[in-house]
């Protein structure tokens, strides 16, 4: 049967769809529907849209509410915040001294120790690198008129495993700048600080178990001047 | 990376201007509060910011991926809303609908927005309205055989501002 020869019956579709079609016109085309392949699937197909018709409230076709003009806005600023946060965390220096002799260790800050020029943001990011398999430790610092807030990630360590952080002056000194437990299944951040001034801290490391992990920090901004330390770790 | 992946802020910027109306609308619908509305959108976009290596154009829209986020976050909220404690006196805590429903109201509602309005208009009246066909027909001074036909290609007009939309049933 031809879509053609079907065209009547099919703009009794709607009205059938939507129980609206008198009762006698109903009989006839459930008649032809019998009969009617074509048709069939047209009605299945108006029936999917008719079934959800009970459920919109026509009170809600007028024009749809907009978002707020700021919330775009909103949106890329908080985009940007969290992916300058990120970029501390990628642009790192992957350097640790490890198990390493003092001298491999100089020689490993010397040849790594560069930043890249992009990282102008407030934050710093430091990485230690060489770790046991399966280790990984990140921080990142922040500036602040109080001295250094340190963000460090641990993870991959025995959970319960006390890890105390410490500053590198330009002096050599170490400045304790707090401790934390390492435990597994948790948030692995902790969040310390130092009176020591970022710009005048020159490496950061970090005292897992029994195993020291430094990595130098660059204070030679964008030109990234590298100033490499010797470490006794 | 996946070509057409969501990284870049740029991306993300013009992912809101195409969808974020949409999601927005249903947000409102779903929560009934512009203020977590607006909260579900923009959690939306940073998740889907986030995650956007994982958004792969030859798996899936770009639309559906953002309303299967928002689902989440939707989700989330309405649990956050559960877990708070009762409504002060004489507050009245809105009724949460069930996502799915929800979701499927909201698409009739912008399926609707979206079709003719002689085809709105003939739905509105014969069926949220239950008015008989001669009435609207006179009152529209068309034939009613008119009427008829307005009905069948206003549910054909729904159908395919459905499927543009993303509703599969």
């Amino acid at each position: 049967m031809t879509a053609e020869h079907c065209r009547e019956w099919r703009q009794s579709l709607g009205a059938l769809a939507l129980g609206q079609l008198p009762e006698a016109e109903r009989v006839a085309l459930e008649a032809h529907l019998e009969g009617c392949p074509g048709c069939r699937a047209e009605l299945a197909s108006l029936a999917s849209v008719a079934r959800l018709m009970p459920l919109a409230d026509p009170e809600r076709f007028g024009a749809a509410p907009a978002p707020p003009a700021a919330l775009g806005k909103r949106i890329a600023a908080s985009i940007r915040s969290e992916r300058r946060a990120q970029q501390r965390r990628r642009l790192r220096l992957r350097i640790a001294l490890g198990g390493a002799t003092a001298a491999a260790a100089a020689a490993a800050l010397l040849a790594i120790f560069a930043l890249p020029d992009g990282g102008s943001t407030p934050g710093q990011q430091v990485a230690f690198d060489s770790l046991p398999p399966g280790m990984t430790i990140d921080a990142t610092l922040q500036p602040h008129a109080f001295g250094t807030e340190i963000h460090m990630y641990v993870k991959g360590v025995r959970s319960g495993t006390l890890c105390r952080v410490f500053l590198r002056g330009t002096g050599g000194a170490r400045l304790p700048a707090g401790s934390f437990r390492y435990r597994w299944g948790e948030d692995s951040q902790a969040v310390l600080s130092s009176a020591l001034d970022l710009s005048a801290a020159r490496a950061i490391g970090v005292r897992v178990g029994n195993q020291t992990f430094v990595a130098p920090i660059d204070t030679g901004g964008a030109a990234g001047n590298g100033n490499p330390n010797q470490e006794d770790a | 990376m996946t070509p057409g992946a969501l990284t870049d802020e740029r991306d993300v910027r013009d992912a809101y201007a195409a969808h974020a109306g949409e999601l927005y609308g249903f947000a409102l619908r779903s929560l009934g509060d512009s203020g977590l509305a607006e909260e579900a959108v923009q959690e939306t976009f940073l998740r889907a910011w986030r995650a956007g290596e994982r958004f792969d154009p030859q798996i899936g829209s770009l639309r559906t991926w953002l309303f299967a986020i928002l689902h989440n976050v939707v989700i989330d909220l309405g649990r956050a809303r559960a877990a708070r404690p009762a409504v002060a006196e004489g507050g009245v805590e809105p009724s949460v609908e069930p996502f799915d429903e929800a979701l499927l109201a909201w698409q009739l509602e912008e399926a609707m927005r979206r079709i003719g309005e002689q085809h709105r208009r003939v739905l509105v009246e014969t069926y949220y309205r239950g008015r008989p066909y001669a009435e609207v027909a006179a009152e529209l001074g068309v034939p009613e055989g008119t009427i008829k036909s307005r009905v069948y290609y206003g549910l054909r007009a729904l159908r395919v501002a459905l499927e543009e939309i993303g509703y599969d049933g």
